[in-house]
């Protein structure tokens, strides 16, 4: 395939998960559902399943309100939504973390509002550094595959976990590798750029790091358009095609990401030696600089700052979902180190139900033009 | 040279001719924002007064939420960028510029030079913007003007939620229910929007001299409370509804230079 053609096999594959879903169901495959924001995905993997993000959708939300007040994160209303209204039908169970309040609030509710898809709980330790955190960590982790074995009929093997951990691991380094090659090709669009990470939630690993390859060496043999206004991107979510659309006309090309649903993911390999649960513990403790991972240093604001100049961004898009509440507690740290590192921030706020675009086109018409 | 601002809001549309990047010619307000006869009649009137037609304009931007659907210009520019032109061409050395319009409010950071710093715009509420004193004063059944006017003469302003426009309507209702002065209500609807506008600017820091620009600067009450809010004065001036046409005709000039 040449570039655009695998540029469009990652926007098919973003704009129809269902049709993903079906295609692994159809080959005999059983599908499970992994909740924002981290899932132990290898898990998953290592039973033969297919591990397939849920991160809700953009639409009205109708029957989900039911069970949610009214000022809640859209992302765990729409994904509640979806499962009501059948889109997940098919999958064998979903597992979903315990990261921030909205997500408590999904899994308790998702048991009676789809009943037909066993809702397995992913309980992550508030505090993950210390040496205890290992031990609750892998509690968490037994108890999802219990749930698993129990809802899906596969076995756990731990040598399976160590070769998934490997693709994983080198699905990791090729996300890696992808952002500064998208970041040197001003032609990609952000929508094409959001199409390459969202595809990943949708495609085993495996094949996502096939694909991703290819496209890199596509990349490296062709020849860059004229340059663009560089930014860094940060929040939940950044797939809104209503989002990219603007960033795509006011010339804004997204050079670094700091998105939960995007670089996030790729930051932590599992490290190599010990026994392959454990490693996988050992990843989540590992992990950092992310709003719904607890830090009271708040090392996320100098990775957002650091992400910015050295990809030489010339400012900061924060898109920030609405009613999140960890991003809403960073915001004000990251508006103050961007101020002191002379980068702009704006921050935009969106949310799954958004259908109209024109306080974010303003924000991003006044930044390009005061750039 | 001429050039035209034109500057289509939520509910009034404004022109404004410069000579020369300089000097001020005409302004017009029309009533009616996009999607009416608004601009039409706010263009008409202003080259009336400049006897000048379209022909004789050198370039002409347009700006506000109406931007992309005016019909006599493809330049546009946001109205953040306009408003902060405009208030640093009339008050000069002006740093913090807070413009209620009547959907929105945003507060804009200027440097000394008058190159902006930063923005914040309001939540997607009508909360705290023009809208708001709209249905309040129809809830008073008074015209909008004369809330201003009530609320200085107020001696204790009522308490009245600046969270949400439909909560705030039911409070003043049940008020007026129960006999509160129609000056004390007004007064306090006009701290309800400064309450929410101040909060705003605090988030992205309060430095002086500060000026309002948007049709809200013309209603003395939320002047007067912002002042108040904010322990600062605030600069206003009768073009204060038209900085942002102003600034997209100095915005023309400057690309035209």
């Amino acid at each position: 395939m040449n570039t655009q053609e695998i540029l469009n096999r990652f926007e098919t594959v973003a704009r129809d998960p269902a049709g993903q879903k079906d295609k692994y169901l159809a080959a005999g495959k059983k599908v499970v559902l992994m909740a924002p924001v981290y899932c132990p995905e290898e898990i998953v993997h290592a039973m033969g399943l297919v591990p397939m993000g849920a991160w809700g959708g953009d639409m009205e939300l109708r029957d989900a309100k039911q069970y949610f007040p009214a000022f809640i994160c859209s992302i765990v209303q729409s994904i509640v939504e979806l499962g009501m209204r059948g889109a997940y039908e098919g999958a064998s169970a979903i597992v979903i973390p315990s990261l921030c309040d909205s997500l408590k609030v999904l899994g308790q509710n998702w048991k009676y509002a789809v009943p037909s898809i066993p809702f397995i709980p992913m309980t992550w330790p508030q505090n993950r550094k210390p040496d205890y955190a290992l031990d609750f960590t892998l509690a968490g982790l037994r108890r999802v595959i219990r749930d698993l074995e129990a809802a899906t009929g596969a076995t756990f093997d731990e040598s399976k976990l160590a070769a998934s951990i490997r693709v994983y691991n080198e699905h990791n380094a090729a996300m890696r590798d992808l952002v500064p090659a998208l970041a040197a090709h001003p032609e990609i669009t952000a929508a094409q750029r959001s199409a390459v990470f969202k595809s990943a939630w949708f495609m085993l690993k495996e094949e996502h790091t096939a694909l991703v390859r290819e496209l890199l060496s596509g990349l490296a043999a062709a020849s860059p358009a004229a340059a663009k206004c560089p930014v860094t991107v940060t929040g939940i979510l950044a797939d809104a095609p209503g989002l990219t659309a603007l960033l795509d006309e006011y010339g804004f090309q997204i050079v670094a990401d700091d998105v939960a649903a995007e670089s996030r993911q790729y930051r932590t390999d599992t490290p190599e030696d010990g026994e392959p649960l454990t490693r996988l513990a050992r990843k989540f403790q590992a992990m950092d600089c992310c709003s719904v991972l607890y830090d009271p240093d708040k090392k996320r604001v100098e990775h957002i700052v650091a992400l910015a100049k050295n990809s030489g961004s010339r400012a900061v898009i924060m898109a920030q979902t609405k009613f999140c509440d960890p991003e809403e507690f960073d915001y004000p740290l990251i508006r103050r180190a961007c101020e002191d590192a002379g980068l702009p921030l704006i921050q935009i706020e969106v949310d799954r139900q958004m259908v109209n675009y024109e306080q974010a086109r303003t924000m991003l018409e006044t930044l390009r033009e005061a750039l | 040279m001429f050039t035209l601002g034109v500057d289509i809001g939520s509910t009034t549309s404004k022109c404004a001719v410069l000579e020369d990047g300089a000097s001020l010619t005409v302004t017009s307000i029309a009533v009616g924002g996009m999607g009416t006869r608004g601009p039409q009649e706010a263009l008409d009137a202003v080259l009336a007064q400049a006897g000048l037609t379209l022909n004789d304009i050198a370039s002409v931007v347009a700006t506000g939420y109406g931007r992309a659907r005016c019909p006599w210009t493809e330049l546009q520019a946001s109205e953040l960028t306009c408003h902060a032109l405009g208030a640093h061409m009339v008050f000069p050395g002006v740093r913090t510029v807070i413009d209620i319009g009547g959907q929105d409010a945003k507060v804009i950071a200027l440097n000394g030079q008058g190159r902006m710093k930063s923005f914040l715009m309001n939540d997607k509420c009508a909360a705290g913007t023009g809208r708001f004193l709209d249905v309040m004063a129809s809830v008073l059944q008074i015209p909008v003007e004369e809330l201003g006017r009530r609320a200085l003469r107020s001696e204790h302003p009522s308490a009245v939620s600046s969270t949400c426009t439909v909560f705030a309507e039911s409070e003043v209702i049940s008020q007026l229910a129960n006999g509160v002065d129609l000056d004390d209500l007004a007064a306090g609807i006009c701290a309800s929007v400064a309450a929410r506008t101040a909060a705003l600017a605090k988030r992205l820091g309060v430095v002086p001299p500060l000026c309002m620009s948007g049709g809200v600067a013309r209603n003395a009450g939320v002047r007067a409370a912002l002042e108040s809010a904010l322990g600062a004065p605030v600069l206003t001036s009768e073009l204060a509804q038209l900085l942002g046409a102003v600034g997209a005709a100095l915005y023309a000039y400057r690309k035209q230079h």
